[in-house]
């Protein structure tokens, strides 16, 4: 991996101010995105996947402010952007965004066609006839049949996959750099939700665009990703390439997610489950954030935290247990089980 | 499997909705049988009609046609109210969104005792609130939460409410409709355990609903899948995922997704096309093919799924 990210993130800090009070979301996080990859984002709600990437694209809430840290994007420092004048330059033209949920990103009271012209008309310039036509060429692109009468519809006519198609249309329309995925497929069914996911590798791949995927499932991002980071409690606590973080996880937040999904579970047997809540991060924390949730947590856990330990050179976990010093522990059972799986195909 | 004793039986149900020339058939010909003890799982997309089925049962969408029996008594239609409240207090649901199906305005304490105030299941307040604390303590709760409202949880906790009264009324029999669908992965094991947990101890049964295979098969027994209001595969959970017949299981089972990367990378998807079943004139019919695998198909696909399993 020499080549030189297009995306770097920083030590991003970002704060909210919530009834007098201040809340650090993000805690620290540093992130680099490759040209061309798909990298996933996982974690639990509230552990700050969402907010982080919002601030690629200046939409974090007006109570939230970066406190620290850099993102570079083409030579310039997107952390230092203010005005909507700046942010207009970027999103939606060069980064933009699918939001999670296609029945309440779309307005109900315009035309599907309209809202894919308004991203055209203002970002590439196009106008009238000229704007319709790619809007159309977008439609067809997306795979939603009849184009040309669906471009007069609104979007009470469509489906929740054709929705979603239609949001995705309308953020590809100016062929960005990069696009980000905020759970796209979580509010539509399995079926659609395996058409959708292939609709976006396919654009990606016909577009050149870099993809970011935000999402809790990690059966999601074993079809989609090349890259994968673990988010908790505002840091990032694992990252790596696909297989490494499936095959072989080191930080206990990773095995917890991955031991939880139920395609791994033994039947009849309990799923092993998250124990707690994550924590309140009106608090400043002290050690490790999961340590209070982890039954094999180590004493040093609670004191210090932990730094990155690289596992390879392109994985590295932020967990005690890859200290030299750390007792020996074996990974979970479902982790070990999955990698036997992989390495028995040979 | 005979001897098992069957807690609900459906026959030839069929379920419409509006009438004359708006009519729409959304559920036809259903038959299946559910025995005590077991978790039955209807699996399908939106719109295929499977919450409708559950909620038939529960008496709360009538039927048009066909019959449901609970132990042998008929419980659709018109039936007397003694039935109609034994029904109601025997069968509960848990509903998908724990966002939406608490009412905001009343303390936990009301929302689980509801059910018990309206069937006067109880001799004395103080009885009442021993009734409400064991709930809650029993899904995982703490009891002094009873005093909160819905808006103080988190959607777990709130998804426990919800089993809590559903609980409450003692039922043998509880429809889950997705009951995890709308939760995080890692809150949905928790939930899961639970149905489990409570499945053992108090002897339930449960009818599930869910569109996700995965899911379906950690926890169920039996597995039918439902396509467009009909039944088109019936099987035991390993049974269905170890020979899947009917092209739309196939379709539904492809696009689950496997958290494991070289598998998922390499996966074909494939999508169900309703019109490659050709029922002008070869007609349909709903067969057992293996002892307990049910798939509906005519003469030829029938022919063409025998020789599947054999050649397996």
């Amino acid at each position: 991996m020499a080549k030189e990210p297009i995306l770097s993130a920083k030590d991003v800090e970002i704060q909210f101010s919530l009834r007098g009070k201040k809340l650090t979301a993000i805690r620290g996080c540093s992130l680099d995105l490759y040209e061309g990859e798909t990298l996933a984002i996982v974690g639990e709600s509230g552990s700050g996947k969402s907010v982080f990437t919002k601030t690629f694209v200046g939409m974090l809430d007006a109570n939230g402010t970066i406190t620290n840290g850099s993102i570079m994007f083409e030579g310039q420092d997107l952390a230092q952007y203010k005005t909507e004048a700046d942010w207009l330059k970027i999103r939606g033209k060069k980064i933009s965004m699918v939001m999670q949920d296609p029945m309440t990103s779309l307005n109900p009271l315009k035309k599907i066609g309209k809202q894919i012209e308004e991203s055209i008309e203002l970002h590439q310039g196009l106008k009238g006839e000229a704007a319709k036509k790619e809007a159309i060429e977008m439609l067809k692109k997306v795979g939603i049949p009849d184009p040309e009468r669906r471009y007069n519809q609104y979007p009470h006519e469509f489906s929740g996959g054709m929705r979603q198609r239609v949001v995705i249309a309308i953020a590809v329309a100016c062929h960005p750099q990069i696009l980000i995925c905020d759970e796209p497929t979580t509010a539509l069914d399995v079926t659609i939700q395996a058409q959708i996911l292939d609709l976006i590798r396919s654009l990606q791949s016909e577009l050149g665009m870099t993809v970011i995927y935000i999402t809790h499932d990690l059966g999601v991002v074993a079809n989609v990703a090349d890259r994968v980071a673990v988010m908790y409690a505002g840091q990032i606590v694992e990252y790596g390439l696909v297989n490494e973080i499936f095959y072989d996880a080191w930080h206990p937040y990773t095995w917890a997610l991955l031991s939880a999904l139920p395609q791994l579970g033994v039947k009849g047997e309990p799923l092993p489950s998250i124990e707690g809540t994550p924590p309140n991060l009106f608090n400043k924390i002290v050690g490790d954030a999961f340590a209070p949730r982890n039954k094999r947590a180590l004493a040093i856990d609670f004191v210090k935290e932990p730094p990155f330990f690289n596992v390879t050179e392109t994985h590295a976990a932020k967990t005690w247990y890859l200290d030299p010093r750390a007792p020996k522990i074996e990974q979970p059972g479902s982790i070990q089980r999955l990698r036997a799986k992989m390495e028995n195909r040979g | 499997m005979a001897e098992r004793e069957k807690l609900i039986e459906i026959k030839d149900l069929q379920i419409t909705f509006g009438s004359g020339k708006k009519k729409f058939v959304a559920v036809d010909h259903v038959n299946f049988d559910i025995y005590k003890g077991e978790t039955f799982s209807l699996v399908g997309e939106s719109g295929s009609g499977k919450t409708t089925i559950g909620r038939a049962i529960l008496r709360i969408n009538p039927t048009s046609a066909g019959e449901i029996l609970l132990k042998g008594k008929k419980i659709n239609g018109k039936i007397d109210k003694e039935t109609d409240l034994e029904v109601i207090r025997k069968c509960q649901m848990i509903f998908q969104d724990p966002m939406a199906s608490l009412n905001e305005r009343a303390t936990v304490d009301y929302i689980i005792s509801e059910g018990l105030i309206n069937h006067h299941l109880y001799k004395d307040e103080k009885d009442r609130s021993a009734k409400v604390q064991a709930a809650l303590r029993e899904v995982g709760l703490l009891p002094e939460f009873a005093s909160r409202f819905p808006h103080e949880f988190s959607g777990g906790q709130r998804q426990r409410i919800g089993i809590a009264r559903a609980l409450v009324m003692e039922p043998e029999f509880i429809v889950a409709d997705e009951p995890i669908s709308a939760l995080d992965v890692s809150i949905r094991a928790q939930v899961l355990n639970l149905l489990n947990e409570l499945k053992r101890e108090r002897n339930l049964t449960y009818l599930f609903i869910a569109h996700d295979l995965s899911v379906v098969r950690f926890i169920s027994d039996r597995i039918a899948v439902i396509s467009k209001g009909r039944i088109v595969e019936l099987a035991e959970s390993e049974e269905l995922f170890r020979h899947p017949l009917h092209p739309y299981t196939k379709a539904l089972l492809s696009a689950v997704p496997q958290p494991d990367p070289e598998l998922e990378k390499k996966k074909k998807l494939l999508v169900y096309d309703p019109s490659c079943h050709d029922y002008s004139v070869d007609k349909p019919v709903w067969e057992e093919i293996l002892p307990g695998h049910f798939v509906y198909g005519n003469q030829k696909e029938l022919d063409q799924y025998r020789k599947e399993v054999e050649d397996k």
